[in-house]
């Protein structure tokens, strides 16, 4: 058990946060030199340690627009391993169908790491453990979550760069969703939707921080999703040491204002930072790379032009 | 449709994969009784109701199966229901998997009525008067096309209808049927019998949930979790979800939605992959006395550790599709009395 439930900071006492961006035209670059040399850049206190990849899959995706990539996945396994992690587990508690193996063999992810065994981690039916949600941003008073998840050494949120068609964007946040274990609150995670979304993302993101994310903005979805937007392509993938500052700068990628999105803003507060001027830039500067998104008509006010 | 499973003992091939499968559930028993998702975690009433129902006829020691049954037991809530974990102090969706899977053994009438008094108490939140109310007067656009008259049943209490759950909660149900009603069905007469107080509360129901599986059917037939269309854009329907409404669905009149979907789930059959997937269609296939159409894989290309290393519910479908003469699901058709021959 580690550093999962971690100490709130006010964004005026934090730190600049670090976020990188890489081009990245195609899955089929060496993706694996690729993330080595970017994770390097950030000295990520992995030795011997146990990283937990927390991969977006949602749905049957032979297509590769709706799932974290698996080549990414593999990629941050290889990289991860070759810093020095004992052991990197990949895994995911997919929301809408509960058979996780039919969306792992739609992805191929296994042609891509090699077998997995135990360490692919259906976060949907782990043993769980009862989380007080201090921060109460939600009607959630408590959660049971993977102890897989909780126990990890070091927690990395890898989200696919999308849209969504209720939280107007679902980025390394939105991602945690998906450590909400179907087995206890079902296929969807409908408690979380009467709970309020937008502050269910900030109860979980409270109790189970990620310590790092990387975002598969090679190939995304705009419009409709998660699951029935269009693929859009931007070519990019992103890095950073806070979930709010990386998701924050994706938003800025894709032509959406991050401010406006309802979690980030209450987010910005005592999760990470907001603010481009709290958010050490890296890589590729925004303007190279952005990318609007269309998205749905309920939040055309998020967008920046 | 729930037989005393004494009387239908079925001890499989020895060296068959599902003796081998059989073993390893066995094996992976608890000390408490109960089963968890992966061997040596921590005992859950879903993995533990799948693996008394997979285990219910094959002659394993009474001591264990009445372990396993005392678990169960033990876990249930005063108020009727099972908690999805230990420690959680409200039930939810197992509470139907945990009284069809009690229906199954004798001597466990006090504990199905009581988890059938749960389920029909238990409203969705998402009818409600209050809630459809507040939707009337809501500007934001409605994205699903749901028909809020009929009522389902959630994952978790105070939520919404879903597809699965209800036809869990329906599952349930029909281990109590009346005998009268059971005279025009297609299913077996039930041997629990309807309790006075439930008689009317799941006559109620029931219907009401039917017409929520219909309602919310893809439009080119199956299930997906319960949104065929969200902005205009058609829902794909799953493999699993649409096994569960059928089999619930399968006591039920005829249906034109049903015989759609039972179609999808005939055509699709040959693409399933995953062994979870592949055992519960080819189970629903044979309730409904469906030929199986060739397959992709076959449930013999998964090992046995294969199967129990993707859960022990996992295994336990699989078992259960491996067993030619299953208690439950039953078949439900006239020519039910003359099973196929299982699928390898």
């Amino acid at each position: 058990m580690n550093l999962r439930n971690r100490q709130l900071i006010p964004s005026f006492s934090r730190p600049p946060s670090r976020v990188l961006i890489r081009k990245v035209a195609r899955y089929e670059e060496d993706l694996l030199a690729i993330l080595y040399e970017s994770l390097r850049e950030f000295a990520l206190p992995v030795k011997d340690k146990t990283v937990f990849l927390k991969a977006n899959l949602v749905g049957h995706d032979p297509q590769g627009f709706i799932n974290t990539h698996p080549a990414v996945l593999a990629a941050a396994r290889e990289a991860f391993l070759k810093l020095g992690a004992a052991r990197v587990l990949i895994g995911d508690g997919p929301a809408l169908d509960r058979d996780t193996q039919a969306i792992l063999e739609s992805v191929r992810l296994t042609e891509f790491t090699g077998k997995l065994g135990a360490d692919f981690c259906d976060l949907n039916i782990d043993d769980v453990e009862r989380v007080l949600l201090e921060t109460r941003a939600s009607l959630l008073k408590e959660l049971y979550l993977p102890k897989t998840v909780l126990g990890a050494d070091f927690f990395v949120s890898m989200p696919k760069l999308k849209t969504h068609h209720w939280a107007g964007v679902t980025l390394s946040m939105k991602n945690l969703f998906g450590i909400v274990p179907g087995s206890c609150y079902g296929w969807p995670k409908n408690v979380l939707h009467w709970a309020g979304i937008d502050r269910s993302i900030l109860d979980i993101n409270a109790a189970a921080r990620p310590d790092f994310v990387i975002v598969d903005g090679i190939l995304g979805m705009e419009g409709n999703g998660p699951i029935q937007g269009n693929s859009k392509h931007a070519g990019v993938l992103l890095f950073g040491d806070d979930p709010v500052a990386a998701d924050s700068t994706a938003c800025r990628v894709i032509g959406v204002r991050p401010e406006k999105v309802d979690y980030l803003s209450r987010a910005s507060t005592m999760l990470g930072h907001i603010e481009s001027s709290k958010i050490q830039q890296l890589g590729e500067p925004i303007a190279a790379v952005q990318t609007p998104f269309a998205v749905v008509s309920e939040f055309h006010h998020l967008l920046i032009s | 449709m729930n037989r005393p499973v004494s009387s239908h003992l079925s001890a499989p091939a020895a060296g068959s994969p599902r003796q081998a499968i059989l073993g390893l559930l066995a094996d992976a028993q608890n000390s408490d009784g109960g089963w968890a998702f992966a061997k040596g975690g921590d005992s859950r009433v879903e993995p533990t109701c799948w693996a008394l129902l997979a285990l219910a006829d094959t002659g394993l020691a009474p001591s264990e199966m009445a372990r396993g049954l005392d678990f169960l037991k033990s876990t249930q809530l005063p108020d009727g229901s099972w908690p999805a974990t230990k420690g959680m102090n409200s039930g939810g969706w197992v509470t139907s998997l945990g009284a069809l899977t009690l229906a199954q053994f004798p001597a466990h009438e006090k504990s199905v009525h009581a988890a059938l008094q749960w389920l029909c108490d238990d409203y969705p939140r998402d009818s409600s008067r209050w809630q459809k109310l507040l939707k009337s007067l809501s500007a934001r656009k409605q994205h699903a096309s749901h028909n809020d008259e009929f009522r389902g049943w959630g994952w978790t209490p105070r939520t919404s209808s879903w597809v699965e759950p209800t036809a869990f909660a329906l599952l349930a149900f029909a281990t109590v049927v009346k005998p009268e009603e059971a005279l025009g069905s297609a299913c077996e007469p039930a041997l629990l019998p309807v309790p006075p107080q439930l008689a009317k509360p799941m006559s109620d129901r029931r219907p009401l949930a039917i017409g929520l599986l219909y309602d919310r059917m893809c439009s080119g037939g199956g299930w997906n979790c319960g949104n065929p269309r969200v902005y205009g854009v058609d829902g794909e329907a799953l493999i699993l979800p649409t096994c569960w409404a059928l089999l619930a669905l399968g006591d039920a009149p005829d249906h034109p939605k049903r015989a759609a979907s039972l179609a999808w789930l005939e055509k699709s059959f040959p693409t399933i992959a995953s062994p979870g997937s592949l055992a519960v269609a080819k189970i629903t296939l044979e309730s409904y006395n469906v030929p199986l159409p060739s397959a992709r894989r076959l449930l013999a290309d998964f090992s046995p550790d294969d199967l129990e290393g993707q859960g022990t519910h996992v295994a336990a479908w699989a078992a259960l599709a491996l067993n030619p003469s299953r208690v439950w699901p039953a078949r439900f058709s006239e020519s039910s009395a003359t099973p196929r021959q299982a699928q390898p």
